[in-house]
């Protein structure tokens, strides 16, 4: 090993993901080893929960994975609204249900443009960002902000919702969109070449490294925490398991999943609009405590189940806080599946797995 | 990896004519300062207070610790300050507000020229 070459990928680099730094060994264009490094978007999210009450600490819950905000929002109410048990009345869990699914859909439809832009194509990160940008309006139009939403408050959301016309019109304009990108992408020989076979990710391996979510249903398992999720109760879906456990099964596996998240949103879509009073459980947040002991939630978020797990003392603020996210464990996973594939390689396929570092670093 | 060359060019060619029904259409983009977006009645921008009682609850609920009361020597609020520097536009503060007082406005250009211009100082919060 006279002649290996180290080489820093990122974290300036034009094309990783963020802040991403992978210290790579070569051989000539082989990579022999892998070693991500991340904490470059450290925030101290979980450090910072213990000096705040839990109303203080909501708002920056959106900021742990800025492209999926209405997750992590949702998981922390979640865990406090369960500390308290409080059960939420169908209508605020239809909305939750609607805006989570939307979430999504801009979450995978802004990583199908930028994985496109990993492997060198521009005209579909335009084309993503356009549809994306309807369902940002939207958001934009009810909670206020773009991306930093603090629409979902303990035991309810902040008001009713409103401009439903404009998921009609997403879900109408949609589909049309979507096989539009499939023409482009799905098919096309050089996306084939470069993906199809490259980052093979056994079953048995994503196991093994704690892979959930899309990356783990691409390689051909069952697990789908929305079918145990009571959010997620009454609503019909089906998880979208394939068994090509390759880059190329990865893209596929979210275009169908942004379908069935289509699926869901209609199915909610259609409850709200039946109208209805909004009956919500507002808890008052001044003199908001959990009762002493531990509390633990999951969700299934668009790059993994992600968990927040809260130890209480009884105080109005936690003694710890911890969080799962999808991301860390998406990292760690290249250490594996980068080993003995080329350099050209790397980044399709460590874009392939979705990586998004404020997750993974918090 | 070998492909069939015929379905290649015919999945290229599809892709291609994709990408030029675009070439016809109108650009989307906006000239920023001449042209503005359209901002909705929701958007959280620079906050605004009017009518105040001075019960704290928005120090309280404050992420950042924007909100700074002074008072007076009964305790009663005498004027307060909102930290633009610190504030995230998290909007708490004008929902958990028990009289509205507080406003997010749909102001979002804050440049400045001195760094003391964006502490928005206010009056008032004491009963009189």
């Amino acid at each position: 090993m006279t002649n290996c070459l180290s080489l820093n990928l990122g974290p300036q680099h034009p094309s990783t993901h963020g802040v991403l730094r992978l210290l790579l060994k070569l051989d000539g264009e082989k990579i022999l080893s892998c070693e991500p490094d991340i904490g470059y978007l450290h925030r101290g999210m979980e450090k910072m929960a213990e000096k705040m009450s839990y109303i203080q600490y909501l708002p920056l819950v959106d900021r742990i994975d800025y492209l999926a905000g209405f997750f992590y929002s949702e998981l922390f109410c979640r865990t406090v609204e369960n500390a308290l048990e409080i059960e939420l009345p169908d209508k605020v869990r239809a909305i939750r249900v609607m805006l989570l699914e939307l979430n999504r859909i801009s979450s995978h439809l802004l990583w199908i443009g930028a994985f496109l832009m990993d492997l060198g194509a521009v005209s579909p990160f335009f084309y993503a960002f356009r549809e994306r940008e309807m369902i940002l309006r939207y958001f934009e139009k009810l909670t206020g902000q773009r991306m930093m939403y603090n629409y979902f408050v303990f035991g309810g959301v902040r008001k009713d919702i409103e401009f439903l016309e404009d998921v009609e019109e997403i879900l109408s304009i949609l589909p049309e969109k979507l096989d539009d990108y499939e023409k482009i992408i799905t098919d096309n020989p050089i996306f084939i070449m470069r993906t199809k076979g490259k980052g093979i990710l056994e079953a048995k391996t994503a196991l093994n490294y704690a892979i959930t979510g899309v990356n783990l249903r691409a390689s051909g398992v069952d697990y789908d925490y929305r079918h145990n999720d009571p959010l997620y109760k009454g609503f019909d879906f089906r998880a979208v398991v394939m068994d090509g456990k390759d880059s190329w099964t990865r893209y596929k596996a979210r275009i169908l999943e942004i379908k069935e998240s289509m699926n869901i949103v209609h199915q909610a879509l259609v409850y709200l609009k039946e109208g209805g009073k909004l009956e919500q459980k507002l808890i008052n947040p001044l003199n908001l405590k959990l009762p002493e002991g531990d509390y633990f939630q999951e969700i299934d978020a668009p790059r993994g189940t992600a968990c927040c797990y809260i130890k209480s003392t009884g105080e109005d603020k936690p003694y710890r806080l911890k969080w799962r996210t999808g991301s860390y464990y998406s990292v760690n996973l290249l250490k594996k599946l980068l080993k003995g594939e080329y350099l050209n390689d790397a980044i399709a396929i460590a874009g392939s797995l979705d990586i998004i570092l404020p997750e993974a670093d918090k | 990896m070998t492909l069939n060359p015929i379905s290649s060019i015919k999945a290229l060619f599809e892709g291609l004519m994709t990408v030029f029904k675009h070439l016809f259409r109108k650009p989307v983009t906006l000239e920023y300062p001449e042209k503005r977006r359209m901002l909705n009645d929701a958007f959280r921008g620079k906050p605004e207070v009017d009518g105040c009682i001075g019960c704290g609850v928005c120090k309280r609920v404050c992420p950042s610790g924007a909100i700074e009361f002074e008072k007076n020597e009964n305790g009663k609020v005498i004027s307060y300050t909102f930290d633009l520097k610190k504030c995230i536009f998290c909007g708490n503060c004008a929902y958990y507000c028990p009289v509205k007082a507080i406003k997010m406005t749909k102001d979002y250009e804050l440049g400045v020229e001195k760094t003391e211009n964006l502490i928005l100082k206010y009056k008032g919060g004491a009963d009189d």
